[in-house]
Protein backbone atom coordinates (compact mmCIF):
# COMPACT_ATOMS: atom_id res chain seq x y z
CA UNK A 1 0.00 0.00 0.00
CA UNK A 2 1.26 3.54 -0.82
CA UNK A 3 2.59 5.03 2.05
CA UNK A 4 2.68 8.78 -0.07
CA UNK A 5 -0.10 10.59 1.84
CA UNK A 6 2.26 9.76 5.12
CA UNK A 7 4.95 10.32 3.94
CA UNK A 8 3.97 14.27 3.04
CA UNK A 9 2.14 14.86 6.11
CA UNK A 10 5.53 13.83 7.62
CA UNK A 11 7.74 16.28 5.32
CA UNK A 12 4.91 19.21 5.39
CA UNK A 13 3.67 19.03 8.70
CA UNK A 14 2.44 22.99 8.46
CA UNK A 15 0.51 21.96 5.49
CA UNK A 16 -2.97 20.58 6.96
CA UNK A 17 -3.11 23.46 9.37
CA UNK A 18 -2.72 26.32 6.49
CA UNK A 19 -5.40 24.51 4.63
CA UNK A 20 -7.62 24.32 7.78
CA UNK A 21 -6.97 27.94 8.54
CA UNK A 22 -8.27 29.26 5.05
CA UNK A 23 -11.18 26.98 4.98
CA UNK A 24 -12.51 28.24 8.40
CA UNK A 25 -11.85 32.04 7.09
CA UNK A 26 -13.69 31.66 3.94
CA UNK A 27 -16.76 29.99 6.01
CA UNK A 28 -16.49 32.52 8.40
CA UNK A 29 -16.70 34.99 5.41
CA UNK A 30 -19.80 33.24 4.37
CA UNK A 31 -21.68 33.15 7.31
CA UNK A 32 -20.69 37.06 7.92
CA UNK A 33 -22.31 37.93 4.68
CA UNK A 34 -25.16 35.82 5.06
CA UNK A 35 -26.14 37.83 8.06
CA UNK A 36 -25.79 40.99 6.61
CA UNK A 37 -28.32 39.64 3.79
CA UNK A 38 -30.60 38.42 6.37
CA UNK A 39 -30.57 41.78 8.14
CA UNK A 40 -31.20 43.88 5.37
CA UNK A 41 -33.49 41.67 4.10
CA UNK A 42 -35.76 41.63 7.09
CA UNK A 43 -35.39 44.79 7.29
CA UNK A 44 -37.00 45.94 3.98
CA UNK A 45 -39.30 43.61 4.32
CA UNK A 46 -40.41 45.09 7.18
CA UNK A 47 -40.88 48.38 5.92
CA UNK A 48 -42.93 47.34 2.96
CA UNK A 49 -39.89 46.76 0.62
CA UNK A 50 -40.46 43.01 -0.04
CA UNK A 51 -38.16 43.41 -3.85
CA UNK A 52 -34.93 42.44 -1.87
CA UNK A 53 -36.19 39.63 -0.12
CA UNK A 54 -36.06 36.80 -2.85
CA UNK A 55 -32.61 37.93 -3.94
CA UNK A 56 -31.55 38.00 -0.68
CA UNK A 57 -32.38 34.04 -0.48
CA UNK A 58 -30.91 33.43 -3.61
CA UNK A 59 -27.40 34.83 -2.60
CA UNK A 60 -27.58 33.51 0.77
CA UNK A 61 -28.53 29.97 -0.55
CA UNK A 62 -25.80 29.99 -3.07
CA UNK A 63 -23.40 30.90 -0.01
CA UNK A 64 -24.87 27.84 1.73
CA UNK A 65 -23.92 25.70 -1.04
CA UNK A 66 -20.63 26.95 -1.51
CA UNK A 67 -19.91 26.71 2.02
CA UNK A 68 -21.38 22.95 1.62
CA UNK A 69 -18.96 22.15 -1.43
CA UNK A 70 -15.55 23.43 0.42
CA UNK A 71 -15.78 20.92 2.78
CA UNK A 72 -15.28 18.37 0.74
CA UNK A 73 -11.58 19.77 1.07
CA UNK A 74 -11.53 19.28 4.27
CA UNK A 75 -7.79 17.66 5.09
CA UNK A 76 -8.35 14.17 6.26
CA UNK A 77 -8.15 13.28 9.92
CA UNK A 78 -4.95 12.07 10.80
CA UNK A 79 -5.28 9.05 11.63
CA UNK A 80 -3.00 7.56 14.84
CA UNK A 81 -1.75 3.89 14.55
CA UNK A 82 -1.22 1.42 17.41
CA UNK A 83 -3.82 3.03 20.17
CA UNK A 84 -2.79 1.86 23.34
CA UNK A 85 -4.56 1.98 26.31
CA UNK B 1 -0.64 -1.62 40.92
CA UNK B 2 -4.38 -1.34 41.84
CA UNK B 3 -5.07 -0.10 38.65
CA UNK B 4 -3.82 -2.86 36.43
CA UNK B 5 -5.87 -5.67 38.27
CA UNK B 6 -9.47 -4.12 37.33
CA UNK B 7 -11.25 -5.08 34.23
CA UNK B 8 -10.51 -2.32 31.93
CA UNK B 9 -12.51 -3.57 29.10
CA UNK B 10 -14.83 -0.39 28.83
CA UNK B 11 -12.27 1.19 27.60
CA UNK B 12 -12.39 -0.98 24.33
CA UNK B 13 -15.92 -0.22 24.07
CA UNK B 14 -15.08 3.43 24.44
CA UNK B 15 -12.17 4.14 22.62
CA UNK B 16 -12.35 7.78 22.58
CA UNK B 17 -9.78 9.86 25.20
CA UNK B 18 -10.82 12.43 27.31
CA UNK B 19 -8.93 15.35 25.44
CA UNK B 20 -10.28 13.98 22.07
CA UNK B 21 -13.79 14.27 24.28
CA UNK B 22 -13.75 17.90 25.35
CA UNK B 23 -11.83 19.52 22.25
CA UNK B 24 -13.93 20.73 19.37
CA UNK B 25 -12.01 19.80 16.29
CA UNK B 26 -10.95 22.18 13.73
CA UNK B 27 -13.04 19.64 11.16
CA UNK B 28 -16.30 20.10 13.45
CA UNK B 29 -15.91 23.99 13.49
CA UNK B 30 -15.74 24.03 9.99
CA UNK B 31 -19.23 21.62 9.84
CA UNK B 32 -21.03 23.43 12.11
CA UNK B 33 -20.39 26.84 10.52
CA UNK B 34 -21.60 25.21 7.58
CA UNK B 35 -24.87 24.27 9.86
CA UNK B 36 -25.19 28.00 10.66
CA UNK B 37 -25.13 28.71 7.12
CA UNK B 38 -27.46 26.49 6.20
CA UNK B 39 -30.08 27.88 8.65
CA UNK B 40 -28.93 31.74 8.03
CA UNK B 41 -29.97 30.29 4.39
CA UNK B 42 -33.22 28.96 5.13
CA UNK B 43 -34.01 32.18 7.44
CA UNK B 44 -33.84 33.74 4.65
CA UNK B 45 -35.92 31.52 2.80
CA UNK B 46 -38.59 32.58 5.13
CA UNK B 47 -38.34 35.85 5.02
CA UNK B 48 -38.61 35.89 1.40
CA UNK B 49 -41.74 33.70 1.16
CA UNK B 50 -43.30 35.80 4.51
CA UNK B 51 -42.77 38.79 2.37
CA UNK B 52 -43.87 37.92 -0.74
CA UNK B 53 -46.43 35.40 -0.36
CA UNK B 54 -48.04 36.59 3.41
CA UNK B 55 -48.33 40.35 3.47
CA UNK B 56 -49.42 41.43 7.18
CA UNK B 57 -53.27 41.97 6.82
CA UNK B 58 -54.31 45.71 6.80
CA UNK B 59 -56.68 47.73 8.73
CA UNK B 60 -60.39 47.18 7.12
CA UNK B 61 -62.86 49.43 7.28
CA UNK B 62 -63.12 52.38 9.86
CA UNK B 63 -63.14 51.88 13.40
CA UNK B 64 -64.33 54.00 16.56
CA UNK B 65 -61.59 54.89 19.05
CA UNK B 66 -63.43 57.40 21.18
CA UNK B 67 -65.18 60.94 21.54
CA UNK B 68 -63.11 64.11 20.50
CA UNK B 69 -64.14 65.64 24.04
CA UNK B 70 -62.72 62.38 26.25
CA UNK B 71 -59.48 63.08 24.72
CA UNK B 72 -57.88 66.51 26.50
CA UNK B 73 -54.79 68.46 23.58
CA UNK B 74 -51.76 66.81 24.79
CA UNK B 75 -53.41 63.52 25.69
CA UNK B 76 -52.92 59.75 24.72
CA UNK B 77 -55.01 57.30 24.62
CA UNK B 78 -54.27 53.52 23.90
CA UNK B 79 -56.54 51.06 21.78
CA UNK B 80 -56.55 48.06 19.93
CA UNK B 81 -59.08 47.03 17.24
CA UNK B 82 -61.26 44.05 17.29
CA UNK B 83 -59.89 41.39 15.99
CA UNK B 84 -56.32 41.95 16.35
CA UNK B 85 -54.03 42.26 19.15
CA UNK B 86 -51.71 45.11 17.68
CA UNK B 87 -52.01 48.21 20.13
CA UNK B 88 -52.29 51.58 19.11
CA UNK B 89 -52.18 55.01 20.36
CA UNK B 90 -54.13 57.84 19.38
CA UNK B 91 -52.96 61.40 20.00
CA UNK B 92 -54.31 64.68 19.88
CA UNK B 93 -51.10 67.08 19.77
CA UNK B 94 -50.96 70.57 21.15
CA UNK B 95 -51.45 72.05 18.01
CA UNK B 96 -55.11 70.22 17.81
CA UNK B 97 -53.94 67.61 15.58
CA UNK B 98 -54.74 63.66 15.83
CA UNK B 99 -52.48 61.12 15.05
CA UNK B 100 -52.58 57.38 15.34
CA UNK B 101 -49.39 55.73 15.53
CA UNK B 102 -48.54 51.27 16.25
CA UNK B 103 -47.72 51.80 20.11
CA UNK B 104 -44.45 49.47 19.21
CA UNK B 105 -40.74 50.25 18.17
CA UNK B 106 -40.07 49.04 15.64
CA UNK B 107 -37.06 48.44 17.51
CA UNK B 108 -37.16 45.89 19.26
CA UNK B 109 -41.42 46.35 20.21
CA UNK B 110 -41.31 48.72 23.14
CA UNK B 111 -44.34 50.69 24.19
CA UNK B 112 -43.81 54.28 22.82
CA UNK B 113 -45.34 56.96 24.70
CA UNK B 114 -46.16 60.53 23.55
CA UNK B 115 -43.98 63.07 25.61
CA UNK B 116 -46.51 65.79 26.17
CA UNK B 117 -45.24 69.47 25.23
CA UNK B 118 -42.39 68.23 23.05
CA UNK B 119 -44.36 66.72 19.55
CA UNK B 120 -41.73 63.52 19.91
CA UNK B 121 -43.11 59.85 20.34
CA UNK B 122 -40.51 58.35 23.31
CA UNK B 123 -39.41 54.85 23.25
CA UNK B 124 -37.83 54.32 27.03
CA UNK B 125 -36.10 51.05 26.36
CA UNK B 126 -33.02 52.38 24.25
CA UNK B 127 -34.14 55.85 24.05
CA UNK B 128 -35.58 56.07 20.70
CA UNK B 129 -37.42 59.49 19.41
CA UNK B 130 -40.00 59.42 16.80
CA UNK B 131 -41.54 62.71 15.45
CA UNK B 132 -45.20 62.52 16.58
CA UNK B 133 -46.51 64.18 13.70
CA UNK B 134 -45.84 62.04 10.87
CA UNK B 135 -43.62 59.08 13.10
CA UNK B 136 -40.58 59.69 11.15
CA UNK B 137 -37.47 58.36 13.45
CA UNK B 138 -35.76 61.80 15.15
CA UNK B 139 -32.91 59.69 16.98
CA UNK B 140 -31.97 56.77 18.74
CA UNK B 141 -31.73 53.14 16.97
CA UNK B 142 -34.96 52.56 15.60
CA UNK B 143 -34.49 51.90 11.89
CA UNK B 144 -38.08 52.35 10.27
CA UNK B 145 -40.89 55.19 11.21
CA UNK B 146 -43.93 54.02 13.47
CA UNK B 147 -46.45 52.10 11.18
CA UNK B 148 -49.71 54.89 11.09
CA UNK B 149 -53.26 54.72 11.12
CA UNK B 150 -55.25 57.86 9.15
CA UNK B 151 -57.67 59.28 11.65
CA UNK B 152 -61.16 60.56 10.66
CA UNK B 153 -63.02 63.10 12.32
CA UNK B 154 -66.55 63.05 12.15
CA UNK B 155 -68.22 65.57 14.18
CA UNK B 156 -67.47 64.43 17.47
CA UNK B 157 -66.25 60.91 16.76
CA UNK B 158 -62.76 59.52 16.04
CA UNK B 159 -62.21 56.89 14.07
CA UNK B 160 -59.29 55.50 12.65
CA UNK B 161 -58.76 53.52 9.13
CA UNK B 162 -55.96 52.14 6.96
CA UNK B 163 -53.04 54.63 6.30
CA UNK B 164 -52.66 55.06 2.30
CA UNK B 165 -49.35 57.06 1.45
CA UNK B 166 -50.70 59.50 -1.23
CA UNK B 167 -47.44 59.89 -3.61
CA UNK B 168 -48.01 63.29 -4.27
CA UNK B 169 -48.16 64.60 -0.70
CA UNK B 170 -46.54 61.06 1.70
CA UNK B 171 -47.35 62.95 4.92
CA UNK B 172 -51.43 63.12 4.64
CA UNK B 173 -52.69 66.14 6.88
CA UNK B 174 -56.40 65.77 5.23
CA UNK B 175 -57.44 63.80 8.60
CA UNK B 176 -57.02 66.68 11.27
Amino acid sequence: MSNFREAQNQAHPNKTSTLMLALIVILIMNVSLQIWLLYTALNNALAENTDIAFPAFIASFVLFLIGAGWLYFLPNQVRRKNINF
Amino acid sequence: MATDEKDNHWKEDFPIEQLEATQVTRRDFAKFLCLVSGGLATGSGYVAVKANFFPPEKVQGEHLVCKKSELPKGGTRSFVITGSTIPYILIRLETDEFRAYEQKCTHLSCAVFYMPKSGKIECPCHDGWFDALTGEVLAGPPPRPLPRLEVVIKGEDIYVKEFETNAANPFNTSST
